[in-house]
């Protein structure tokens, strides 16, 4: 009983901001229609934040599975130093290699394209992600994948037919951290997109928020942050029953 | 061999999926070769309403079609930034007209100055922002949009306080006096409060004191943007007159604190007697509102205003810059200006135009028309980083005079100066 | 620098010798996505940000080589310098906060019970609030004049007047560091779950029937077996705070004073406000230098 008394304080600790914002945001809900109809519509900047989430869902996904495979089970030249590459990905401060990146994806073609926005989110989701899956497989144990090489299965067979199923819970934590970076973030979509067509969800609500010499409208802000959360909220219910303990050893089992 | 060839089969269906989207999505870019232009625009939220009224008269009435942008006006400066580094500038861009001397000492815009010529109303266009617009006898841009500074109050509050709702302040000695006033008699619950300013905030302190400064006929900096003169008795009068006003409580509790998200937030609510807005605040009050407009005067009198807003111009790296200058020529002339930004109560970038049709049915829009060739924008290279960054010399100055240690100031004002010339 | 953090890594590689080399090339297959994300979208740009670093470069037109006056400027740089010591302050307060919040929260959220899901979303939903946005919603929020934080705790008794929650230096760091416990606890409680969740029921069980009290399993089998997790999340605790920018640049505005400046937002200032992308590329590429040495060092300790 002490544990859900704790727990209950707690969550109306991190709940309070939110519920706050929910409840002021509905006290004027012409805030809802005045969103609805900016720029291109809220339509355009939702099915654009759609799209690059989850490309770059997608893209994490498999280059840090597979990479993470690699880094557990694998020995080869330039792994430690492909790693470390990796890992300082993590240690560059965004806002200065952006610049380089919208020269790069300028001589790739890829200049206002929600692709090229995917693939910047992809490089920087997977110091993260590589870590994690990395942690997955080596946490694994290895008769599991022997087991199923001794049966005659190749290691991409072993690989995608039982070890994959095996580190469920960190692709879910992968993909999820990738949506939420994807769908949340402000400044790459903002430097790297050069038409209003192509926002992104966050682009289009700061710029409905701010107002002349700095000064910002809450009823829109607090609208907007309901906007952006209530997809997530989604998503995480739909998939908070994949952390439940007990799941490795069914997958030993099975 | 196989298992090799389902891993690069994978990779290669990675490839094609980023392939196949990447046609889809950057062929909006594309431009057809002949046939009418389309021209890219960038502005920033804070004056998307003026642009887009403005571009869609435009796009409805040419062949040429112009696409507008908006950006959050709070990362303009960066994207603008950005975008130049990476030469993927549009044909034409906006900007708050104080940023534009050091835009075009950067080489972002395009020389204008003969099609600037030809235009017969030329000597009419906003003073301030064409002086702004000028770099070496060069002319580079053509005001947008104008938002000024001037003295709201609300005339509820007014009558309730005993004062007369129809007389506003005429000079920063009245307007001390009138928040006191309204402080004294309805502050007690601590809701309503004399008069509000964002104390954080340097971009809030230039656009609100500096006006009073001006208007007692001091200047702030030099002509040449290069030395300030904040620390000349014109601006410490004025500095005075506000410290005493928050010590006095007369100003919200949080005015030391604001840095700019709310500072116009609170006037909206009737919760402030008089306070210095930005003009075009005035089309978005409550409609039930009593809402009195005068300039902004100095100490004992005088009236000025800070002329802000955008300036727009051709970006230097345009390919179109023909048609852009078709939408500029169009935007200042008369049809525009009066049917499209007049109708709308907007401010005119044209001082000849200031008493027209729609303004007649508002004597404050016609007040705020009128203050365009009496207000001042101030001129410096360096004007962003000095002024308006929050890690800029001014704000710590600005703080030290309202709420802090005065002997401080001379140094710091050293530092402003040292600033502008960087 | 092998970073085998997991027990199990350790293990004897068992394959036969006759499949190492076929196993090397396996391996380089498997990695060559990430390494062709990493050189082409970070390596590369990289690349040009150290060539930046090394000239005068204007917005437009040509770039002048000028090195390493880039470099020589930062000792002349006092807020840069400042900004140092605050990010380190600020860094070290932030990642214990956090460490122990997240796993205060993932042991209390671990087992599945009746209304466990309510609460792990509870934590967890701050972090689906960008976090531009929610340092917009703290500054509503704490505002003295129209926030619910201040008549709340003044009808609870706590406070007796509105609290200056950015007025000074000491409450704005306060402050900010409240709002990024509250954003990102939920995060890094979720990185924790995964690690718990990797831990098989059955170590926990052998434990328990050999007799082992809760602390006991806690220090002996949950913290070891959950190294590697804790040491991801260091990783990202440390890196993220002296990277720290949104919160400081949106929240307290380097405020007051300028005693809530990073290093990342002198960074900012550097290339947007004064266009000098030469020097901001300067200052990226040392503290990029510093928090590479550093996490070798941590992870070197954490092995």
């Amino acid at each position: 009983m002490k544990r859900y008394v704790t727990l209950s304080a707690l969550a109306v600790l991190f709940l309070f901001p939110l519920v706050w914002s929910g409840w002021a945001s509905l006290k004027e809900p012409s805030n809802y229609l005045e969103m609805a109809r900016f720029g291109e519509g809220v339509g355009t900047y939702a099915t654009n934040s759609v799209l690059v989430s989850v490309m770059t869902v997608a893209g994490t996904l498999v280059v840090s599975a597979l990479g993470g495979y690699a880094f557990a089970r694998f020995d080869f030249p330039g792994k430690n130093l492909l790693f470390l590459a990796t890992l300082a990905i993590l240690m560059v401060p965004y806002a200065t290699i952006l610049i380089p990146l919208y020269v790069l994806l300028g001589y790739l073609g890829l200049q206002n394209s929600l692709v090229g926005l995917a693939l910047v989110f992809v490089m920087f989701q997977l110091p993260f992600a590589l870590f994690m899956m990395r942690n997955a497989f080596e946490a694994l144990p290895r008769e599991l994948e022997e087991a199923a090489l001794v049966d005659g299965c190749g290691t991409f067979r072993a690989f995608a037919r039982i070890l994959l199923h095996a580190v469920r819970p960190a692709l879910i934590t992968v993909g999820l951290f990738a949506f939420l970076a994807s769908w949340n973030d402000f400044f790459a979509p903002l430097i790297l997109l050069n038409d209003g067509a192509s926002f992104t969800l966050p682009v289009a609500v700061v710029s409905m928020t701010q107002r002349t010499f700095g000064a910002i409208d809450y009823g829109m802000l607090q609208a907007g942050v309901m906007v952006m959360a209530v997809p997530c909220l989604v998503l995480f219910i739909v998939l908070q029953r994949h952390y439940v303990r007990g799941f490795m050893s069914g997958a030993l089992r099975g | 061999m196989r298992r090799r060839l389902a891993g690069l089969s994978l990779l290669g269906l990675l490839t094609l999926t980023a392939a196949a989207c990447g046609s889809g999505g950057g062929s909006g870019a594309q431009q057809p070769a002949d046939g009418p232009a389309t021209i890219t625009m960038w502005t920033r939220a804070a004056t998307q309403a003026q642009s887009e009224r403005l571009v869609e008269a435009y796009n409805k009435t040419h062949r040429n079609q112009v696409k507008l942008t908006v950006i959050p006006t709070d990362n303009y400066q960066p994207r603008i930034a950005a975008a130049a580094g990476a030469k993927q500038l549009p044909d034409l861009f906006a900007a708050d007209v104080i940023f534009v001397p050091n835009y075009t000492s950067q080489g972002l815009f395009m020389d204008i100055t003969d099609r600037v010529a030809a235009l017969p109303f030329k000597d009419e266009l906003a003073p301030s922002h064409m002086k702004l617009g000028t770099l070496d006898g060069r002319q580079y841009t053509v005001p947008h949009t104008l938002d000024l500074s001037v003295w709201f109050w609300n005339k509820d509050l007014y009558s309730k306080a005993g004062l007369d709702p129809e007389k506003g302040p005429a000079t920063l000695k009245e307007f001390a006096e009138q928040a006191t006033t309204v402080q004294e008699k309805l502050g007690k619950d601590g809701k309503v409060h004399g008069t509000f300013f964002g104390g954080n905030c340097g971009g809030c302190y230039v656009f609100t004191f500096w006006p009073s400064v001006w208007a007692a006929g001091g200047q702030v900096m030099n002509p040449e943007g290069t030395t300030s003169l904040n620390d000349q008795p014109a601006m410490t009068e004025v500095f005075k007159i506000y410290r005493s006003l928050y010590e006095n409580k007369v100003t919200g509790p949080t005015a030391k604190e604001e840095q700019g998200p709310t500072w116009t937030g609170f006037f909206p609510k009737g919760e402030i007697g008089v306070m210095p807005m930005p003009s075009t605040t005035l089309g978005s009050m409550p409609a039930d509102m009593k809402i009195g407009v005068a300039p902004i005067a100095g100490p004992d009198g005088g009236e000025s205003t800070f002329v802000g807003g955008d300036s727009i111009g051709i970006s230097a790296t345009s390919r179109n810059p023909d048609a852009a200058w078709d939408f500029l020529s169009w935007s200042v002339g008369d049809e525009a200006q009066v049917e499209v930004m007049a109708k709308n109560k907007d401010v005119l970038a044209r001082t000849d135009l200031s008493s027209n049709k729609y303004s007649a049915q508002d004597p404050r829009v016609v007040l705020v028309n009128s203050l365009v060739a009496k207000g001042q924008t101030p001129f410096a290279l360096r004007f962003g980083q000095t002024f308006n960054d929050p890690q800029g010399p001014w704000l710590r100055f600005a703080r030290e005079a309202v709420f802090g240690d005065v002997s401080k100031l001379p140094q710091l004002n050293a530092e402003i100066t040292k600033s502008l010339q960087q | 620098m092998t970073m085998t953090l997991g027990r199990t890594g350790r293990a004897a590689r068992t394959a036969p010798p006759a499949r190492w080399r076929s196993r090397k090339v396996q391996g380089w297959l498997y990695a060559s996505p990430t390494a062709v994300i990493v050189g082409v979208l970070f390596l590369a740009p990289l690349v040009l940000v150290v060539w930046m670093s090394l000239n005068r470069w204007p917005l437009l037109g040509q770039a002048t080589f000028n090195a390493p006056a880039n470099y020589a400027k930062i000792a002349d740089n006092p807020l840069f310098l400042d900004a140092v010591l605050f990010t380190l302050k600020y860094t070290a307060i932030t990642t214990v906060l956090l460490s122990a919040v997240a796993l205060g929260l993932a042991l209390l959220v671990q087992e599945r019970r009746p209304g466990i899901g309510f609460f792990r979303t509870a934590f967890f939903l701050p972090g689906a609030v960008g976090f531009a946005a929610a340092a917009l919603l703290f500054y509503g929020m704490l505002n003295n004049d129209f926030g619910p934080v201040d008549p709340m705790l003044q009808a609870l008794g706590i406070t007796s007047e509105p609290v200056k929650w950015i007025g000074t230096p000491d409450m704005a760091l306060f402050s900010t560091i409240t709002l990024v416990l509250w954003r990102f606890a939920g995060f890094n409680m979720l990185i924790l779950l995964t690690g718990l969740q990797a831990i098989p029921v059955e170590v926990y069980e052998a434990a328990r029937s050999d007799g082992a009290n809760r602390w006991q399993i806690f220090t002996r089998i949950t913290l070891p077996l959950l190294r590697p997790t804790l040491a991801l999340m260091l990783i990202l605790s440390v890196t993220g705070s002296l990277l720290a920018f949104d919160q400081f640049f949106v929240f307290t505005n380097g405020g007051p004073d300028n005693s809530t400046v990073s290093m990342v937002m002198v960074i900012y200032r550097d290339a947007f406000f004064r266009f000098d992308l030469g020097g901001a590329a300067a200052l990226s590429v040392v503290l990029l230098a510093a928090l590479v040495g550093l996490n070798a060092l941590m992870m070197r300790r954490l092995r």
